[in-house]
């Protein structure tokens, strides 16, 4: 501190050197540092005390907002009088309910009241004698421990005490029965007390039990008014309410955690969140401030949206952050929280990726309930190819399973060996010992090897069967290129390479920028792309089949629309130009196939398009010619039946082309309708550049190295290119890469600046606000919408630019992948332990391996398998209509429990149910026809009675088959051609996918599972039919009631033109009985909106009787079970007496057919029907069985396909 | 010195301060919460408002004609149910009935548009009109072939044939349903919650048999009778579109402002030679092939 210079001249009279030094303690103050101090230190303490009670805590005041909104909402409630509650209460239903238990009550009431008086004495009773009588018990049991204890001599004097005791007359003040409560003096000695005691006792409990009697009316009816009130108001009653204002009005401010030790899980978020598990219904309007948006606040205090979900996954067992990731651990601020700061491994999913969340535990499941968005992915990840250049486990089902089979079949072998080994060994060393009981033992190790050995062989011969069939199921998602020549417009080949979403908007094909000379980033590099896309088309073409499809004449186009839009087609197809497109995208457009097919190639594809130009031999890695065949003697036949080897070698052959397209059984006439249908929907002969230059063979080595780089074999089969590995990269845990492994490249700071990386700019071209990006959503959905984004800007050389290709994906579809890869973290990126993860077993594994099979062949095209989900034929406009909707392929929610499933796998094997394909084990495809229609083939000739169900074409009503043209060479025949099996009235066809028994086993688990039934199916046996039954069956059927013989087909074909539903002769191979029983009830239940109508029968007692006024004569004295009756019935129906049943029902049509004719189509085909059946059953010897042998009653004659055919034309001839 | 105090003053006036703003800070959320108190919850969603007559109403009257001749009344072939021929000796398909260019079986009725002091037809409500609507069954024909209902107004189906029908209509918005009714059962009673134009109704067993229900939220509406009358009474003054459907022909559709007490004619006429309505073509969106699967249990 200075002096000022006044003071310093006062002083200055003394000596300089006299003047002390400055007293810093009298001179300074340090007052002011200390007064700094203070207040900093208070300021401090002040800061300190708000961070502590504030600062530290912001979800405080978020509980007190909670609790304010929630409580005002509450009560607004409540003063609205609940009206849901109230409503109720009043509704006569409720005061009928309310007054029955009101007069039950009273009912009871006077005896209740009597018992209620017993009991009362008795208490009063036993309230008197209970101590006397526990004293008196105590001091014996006193005594006796004293004998116990005793010595010998004194024993006996004691036991005198004890009787003595016993004896001793203890003076009770009983109250009187009569409960006036009068007492008179009773003496009892300790075994009399004993006795009343437990009379009284035993007498209490009986009264008590009859009390309960008495009054179980009321308390049954009582429970039924409350449960109408629980039924009837959706939202919370008065009285839950007023509780749970109550707690907020007594509500603990605290740290709400979930601690879910083995998992490692500490979740707060239910501090803040606090409506998560209300009982009541949150949503962001509910707890909004009056005349205001929802806030902030509104939105985080909802409750979950999904109950269920809840309830699957109690957060007490799983916490929160485990689904939605985030830091539940942390509570001072919502960025924290949510784990959104910088380096957190898992932030909080956003909401449109929240599915995301699923995956890490769910990656197993194919299908996963309550979240579509996550399995949209996957089925896109799937059917758009995405998986032909990347690997993401589990989706190789085909091939990592052939290479698991054949790595386990080698370990068999070994095993083997090794076993063979030992077993000599065994012997031999048995012959040295001297033991017998040692060489006994010795022998019995040989034997068990040996009998070991047996069974592995066995294991070994059905891993080769998988594997064989494994090979066939292996799919590509593009069509097989090795048909170019065959198949395309050889102009039209570059131009489609060039840009095919030009060509066919959305199109599974990407579009190459490298092929494409005017794309952005191929510009730089001048006519490269040109040239790459000509060496390309130029390899493929040289490379491809030459030959020449069999000339077709063109059909009738109209008729080719008709089936088109109604056999099914449009299930996976669609048709209609960019913005018009109508049907599905599973498969191709088909709008301009005209431009760029041959026609007759069409044709051949759409009458079977699993046919293959010429079998592939893996073993020698190429196709196999005529001459492979003829050189070994053998005709040149090759299907997936008896003719899949390698005539060289032996090796199992790639018989078929690679498509998951199914076979229409058309005739050829349809196939030629269908393509000309087709070809009329296009311009026509659009004209191409000139590509000569294909025929270059310079170009072809040039085209075979691009091919390669580019991953082309990924989706397409390409000749030379059979064993092609993946080029991408693996996803199968894509999602915890970390970020600073996600190449942004030059994209990194628009990326953390929100910047558009087209723009640069803050909003994107079309205007929108961009946000930060900076993370693995950001990187995914910039990298689908454009892959080579993270090239801009970069100086590269042309072949190391980013190889991925741009996919047609619609803004939903990015998302739903983004979704996928966000989930997919593996377990090493998984915030929650591996053990957490779910693995279906049994039934939830045969579901999910269903999945798989179901979504390949997009069966959800035609079929709704879940309830709910729309089928996309339904969708279509053509079944919009009240009978279009009729025509809809049925609905398979219950299929596991309708049917046998041994019939579902003969249904499945081949559909049309004419014997065209057969039991497992020889699946036949029609072989290869060769090019002139001479049929070297060795196939099966379709017998007569299948060409004549062929022509009879049931609902298709198509022009006559085989009409002599020299110019059509006929294709191999089409068994169960123009032919459903069971709904022959559906104008849409359940096509013959040539699944392999592999597929078939699982597809039938699959239904199985979802309807919970066990395997092996057992068949339950019905009892016969009485006379008396019988009788009554038949009146039913036949009364003007019971109008079955209407709508069921019968086999009459002037009666099945109008027929809409199946034929009852099927029901006893086809449906269990459970299943029929439960339909006939009401059929609505099992599949709403079905033709088949409700209220056929009525409760009466415990019994259904049929709801009919009419008065049947063998009803009296049937105490039966009438749906049970007619179950019963139909499942044992034969020929004979649905022909009688026929003649005899006033709803079933006149109009039958002539007898003893032999165009009789319907004898002929259900004679053969019913042989083919026999054929079968005798096939399925294990299924047959395991039945008990059916008594001697119709059904058994019903197996016997003579008499059926004898009876049957009996009938038919006797028929007035 | 000076200095020296005032800096210490001013630090000690800044610390005050500062602790101020602590403290008025600290209180602030509890204002904010009064203020919240009696402000919490949403607004409930816009009721529909009852409708009183207020005795203005108007009615609107017209005839329903059809240019052109009528297609040639197709004969349906009942001889699958000899029951039905009994009852109807001479079926004929009733898509089309005309008689002297005069339409019957067309639905009229207000599709929406606003009364005269603003409120949207849509917003109001009525009362359930006590009795109930009869669809009956008889010589295999649904009578009447359209019929026009109130939501939650009772309807009545009956069969008065001597043979089994069931009743299926095919609703969008409502639950489907398809109960059978025998000869002489008793009546099936329904009621339609959601407004819907129109509910086909068929009978699987009898694929002639059509009927056509519409139903909406008010009692505007009416169906054309043989002479081609409709007469759509009670109605508030207000501006309406009309709706006149026909079923074959594509529906008709007009602006009539009704005044207080008006009786306003507004005519309809369909070209027998125009298109047919039909819900085939037209720009479809895309179709999924891939679904948003449901939950099931396993």
């Amino acid at each position: 501190m200075a002096e000022t210079p006044a003071d310093a001249d006062a002083l200055v009279k003394k000596e300089p050197e006299a003047v002390p030094a400055k007293d810093p303690i009298v001179s300074t103050s340090t007052s002011g540092i200390l007064l700094v101090s203070a207040l900093l230190l208070m300021a401090v303490l002040a800061w300190a005390l708000y961070d502590e009670a504030y600062g530290q805590r912001p979800w405080k005041d978020m509980q007190r907002t909670f609790v304010a909104r929630e409580t005002s909402y509450l009560k607004r409630l409540k003063r609205n009088g609940n009206q849901t509650e109230k409503e109720v209460k009043e509704s006569p239903e409720y005061q009928q309910l309310a007054s029955d238990a009101q007069t039950a009550k009273e009912a009871a009431e006077p005896e209740r009241k009597e018992i209620e008086e017993k009991v009362r004495v008795i208490d009063q009773q036993l309230a008197a004698i209970t101590d006397d009588f526990q004293n008196k018990r105590g001091k014996i049991t006193v005594a006796n421990y004293k004998i116990e204890t005793a010595s010998a001599s004194a024993k006996d004097k004691l036991r005198r005490e004890v009787e003595q005791e016993r004896q001793e007359q203890i003076k009770i003040k009983m109250p009187a029965d009569d409960g006036s409560g009068r007492t008179e003096e009773q003496k009892f000695t300790y075994p009399e007390l004993e006795t009343k005691y437990l009379q009284l006792k035993d007498d209490k409990a009986q009264l008590l039990a009859h009390q309960a009697d008495v009054l179980k009316n009321y308390n049954d009816l009582a429970k039924k008014r409350d449960e109408y009130l629980k039924d009837h108001i959706t939202g919370l009653t008065d009285d839950q309410i007023t509780k749970l204002i109550e707690r907020n009005n007594h509500f603990d401010y605290t740290l709400r955690q979930i601690n879910v030790t083995d998992a490692n899980i500490v979740d707060r978020c239910e501090t803040c969140h606090l409506g998560i598990r209300e009982p009541l219904t949150i949503t962001p309007a509910t707890l909004k401030l009056r005349g205001k948006k929802p806030d902030e606040d509104a939105r985080a205090f909802v409750s979950h949206p999904s109950k269920e979900l809840l309830q699957i996954h109690d957060p007490e067992k799983f916490g929160c952050s485990s689904c939605h990731g985030g830091n539940g651990r942390a509570t001072t601020d919502v960025v924290k929280a949510h784990g959104l700061n910088p380096f957190w491994l898992h932030p909080l999913h956003e909401r449109d990726n929240m599915e995301a969340g699923c995956q890490q535990c769910h990656s197993n499941d194919r299908v996963l309930d309550f979240a579509p968005n996550l399995t949209l992915g996957k089925d896109l990840f799937q059917q758009r190819g995405c998986v032909g250049c990347h690997r993401f486990e589990g989706y190789d089902r085909e091939t990592d399973g052939l290479s698991n089979a054949r790595q386990t079949i080698k370990q068999l072998e070994e095993q083997m060996t090794t076993n063979d080994r030992e077993s000599r060994q065994a012997v031999a060393a048995s012959a040295t010992v001297t033991d017998d009981a040692e060489a006994q033992k010795l022998l019995a190790r040989a034997e068990k090897l040996k009998v070991d050995n047996s069974q592995i062989a066995a294991r070994i011969e059905q891993l080769n069967t998988q594997s064989r069939y494994l090979m066939q199921d292996q799919k590509k998602v593009g069509p097989n290129l090795k048909d170019v020549r065959l198949k395309l417009r050889k102009e039209w080949i570059p131009v489609w390479l060039q840009n095919p979403q030009a060509f066919r908007p959305g199109t599974k094909m990407p579009t190459f920028w490298y092929l494409n000379e005017g794309h952005e980033l191929s510009k730089k590099y001048g006519d490269k792309a040109d040239q790459e896309r000509k060496a390309i088309a130029a390899y493929l073409w040289q490379s491809a089949f030459e030959g020449q499809v069999s000339k077709q004449d063109a059909g009738n186009a109209s008729h080719g629309e008709e089936l088109f839009k109604t056999k099914g087609c449009m299930a996976c197809h669609s048709i209609g130009d960019a913005d018009n497109q109508v049907g599905g995208t599973f498969a191709a457009n088909l709008q301009r196939v005209g431009e760029k097919a041959n026609f007759e190639y069409i044709v051949r594809w759409i009458y079977n398009p699993r046919e293959r130009w010429s079998p592939y031999c893996p073993k020698e890695k190429r196709d196999l010619t005529r001459e492979d065949y003829e050189k070994n003697n053998k005709p040149y036949v090759f299907d997936t039946g008896m003719h899949s080897k390698c005539p060289n070698d032996g090796a199992e052959l790639q018989v078929q082309n690679m498509t998951v397209m199914p076979n229409f059984r058309l005739s050829q006439e349809d196939a030629r309708d269908l393509a000309t249908y087709l070809f009329s929907l296009s311009s026509g002969h659009t004209s191409y550049p000139d590509a000569s230059y294909m025929d270059d063979p310079n170009l072809k080595n040039q085209g075979f190295t691009l091919i390669k780089q580019y991953g082309c074999a990924g989706c397409h089969e390409i000749k030379g290119f059979e064993e092609e590995q993946r080029i991408g990269k693996e996803l199968t845990a894509e999602g915890s890469t970390p970020i600073e492994r996600l190449d942004f490249a030059l994209m990194t700071q628009p990326a953390e600046q929100g910047l558009d990386p087209l723009t640069l700019k803050k909003t994107d071209s079309s205007g929108k606000k961009v946000s930060e990006w900076y993370n693995h959503k950001g990187f995914f959905e910039h990298k689908l919408t454009d892959p080579s984004i993270y090239d801009r800007g970069k100086e590269k050389d042309w072949k190391d630019h980013l190889r991925m290709p741009q996919p047609y994906l619609t803004p939903e579809w990015k998302t739903a992948l983004t979704t996928f890869l966000l989930g997919s973290v593996g377990p090493e990126g998984a915030n929650v332990p591996a053990s957490m993860f779910y693995n279906p077993k049994d039934r939830g594994r045969d579901i999910q391996d269903g999945w798989w099979i179901i979504k390949k062949y997009n069966c959800m095209g035609c079929h709704t398998v879940q309830v709910g989900q729309k089928s996309v034929l339904s969708t279509l406009p053509q079944f919009q209509t009240q009978d279009g909707k009729e025509q809809l392929p049925p609905a398979l929610t219950t299929e596991g429990a309708r049917v046998d499933p041994n019939w579902l796998l003969r249904f499945l094997t081949d559909p049309s149910l004419s014997g065209g394909g057969s039991s497992s084990g020889d699946l036949t495809a029609p072989g290869h026809t060769g090019m002139s229609g001479a049929n070297g083939s060795s196939s099966p000739q379709p017998s007569a009675a299948e060409r004549m169900l062929a022509g009879e074409s049931g609902a298709s009503g198509n022009q006559p088959r085989s009409r002599a043209n020299a110019n059509n060479a006929d294709f191999q025949p089409q068994p169960g051609a123009n032919h459903n099996g069971v709904r022959l009235y559906l104008k849409p066809r359940m096509p013959t996918f040539n699944f392999s028994p592999n597929e078939l086993r699982t597809l039938v688990r699959f239904f199985l599972a979802v309807s919970s039934q066990q395997e092996p199916y057992i068949k339950e046996q019905l009892e016969p039919l009485t006379d008396q039954e019988r009788n009554l069956a038949r009146e039913i059927f036949g009364s003007r009631s019971a109008p079955c013989l209407k709508c069921h087909l019968t086999g009459n074909p002037e009666h099945d033109k109008s027929a809409s539903a199946p034929n009852f002769l099927m029901a006893s191979e086809r449906l269990k009985p459970g299943w029929t029983f439960r339909w006939l009830l009401d059929p609505q239940r099992v599949i709403p909106g079905t033709a088949m109508p409700s209220d056929l029968f009525k409760k009466d007692g415990e019994r259904w009787v049929f709801n009919s006024t009419e008065q049947f004569k063998s009803a009296e004295n049937y105490h039966g079970d009438e749906a049970q009756l007619l179950t019963r019935y139909i499942l044992q129906l034969t020929p004979a007496e649905q022909a009688r049943l026929a003649s005899s029902s006033p709803s079933a049509p006149s109009g039958r057919t002539q007898t003893g004719d032999n165009q009789n189509t319907t004898a002929a085909s259900s004679t053969h029907h019913a042989r083919r059946n026999h054929e079968k059953q005798s096939r399925f010897k294990h299924q047959a069985s395991a039945r008990a042998p059916s008594p001697a009653s119709e059904s058994q004659r019903a197996r016997d396909p003579a008499i059926i055919a004898m009876v049957r034309h009996l009938s038919l001839n006797l028929a007035p | 010195m000076n200095s020296v105090k005032s800096t210490r003053s001013l630090i000690a006036l800044l610390i005050m301060l500062a602790m101020l703003l602590f403290v008025s800070g600290c209180s602030k959320s509890d204002d904010d919460e009064v203020a919240d108190d009696n402000s919490g919850g949403g607004d409930s969603a816009p009721a529909t408002v009852k409708y009183t007559p207020s005795g203005n109403e108007g009615q609107i009257n017209g005839t329903v004609t059809l240019n052109g001749t009528a297609p040639e009344a197709k004969k349906i072939s009942m001889d699958a149910d000899p029951a039905c021929a009994a009852n109807n000796p001479n079926p004929i398909v009733e898509d089309v009935v005309a008689k002297d260019g005069k339409l019957q079986n067309v639905f009229v009725y207000v599709k929406d548009g606003k009364t005269a002091d603003g409120k949207s037809i849509a917003g109001l409500s009525f009362d359930t009109p006590a009795e109930a609507k009869v669809l009956d069954q008889k010589g295999c024909h649904y009578v009447p072939h359209v019929l026009g209902i109130q939501i939650k107004q009772k309807l009545t189906v009956t069969n008065s044939d001597p043979t089994t029908h069931n009743v299926h209509p095919g609703p969008a918005k409502n639950p489907e349903w398809n109960q059978s009714q025998g000869p002489g059962a008793p009546p099936i009673e329904k009621t339609f919650d959601r407004s819907e134009v129109l509910i086909p109704v068929k009978c699987n067993q009898h694929p002639w048999m059509k009927s056509y229900i519409g139903v909406l939220s008010h009692p505007f509406y009416a169906v054309t009778g043989a002479d081609g009358k409709f007469e759509i009474k009670g109605l508030p003054p207000g501006t309406y579109t009309i709706v006149a459907w026909q079923g074959k022909y594509p529906e008709k559709s007009q602006s009539v402002t009704v005044g207080v007490k008006e009786v306003k004619t507004q005519d309809f006429a369909f070209d027998a030679s125009g298109a047919t309505a039909s819900i085939e073509g037209g720009s479809l969106k895309m179709m999924p092939a891939i679904e948003f699967p449901m939950p099931m249990k396993h």
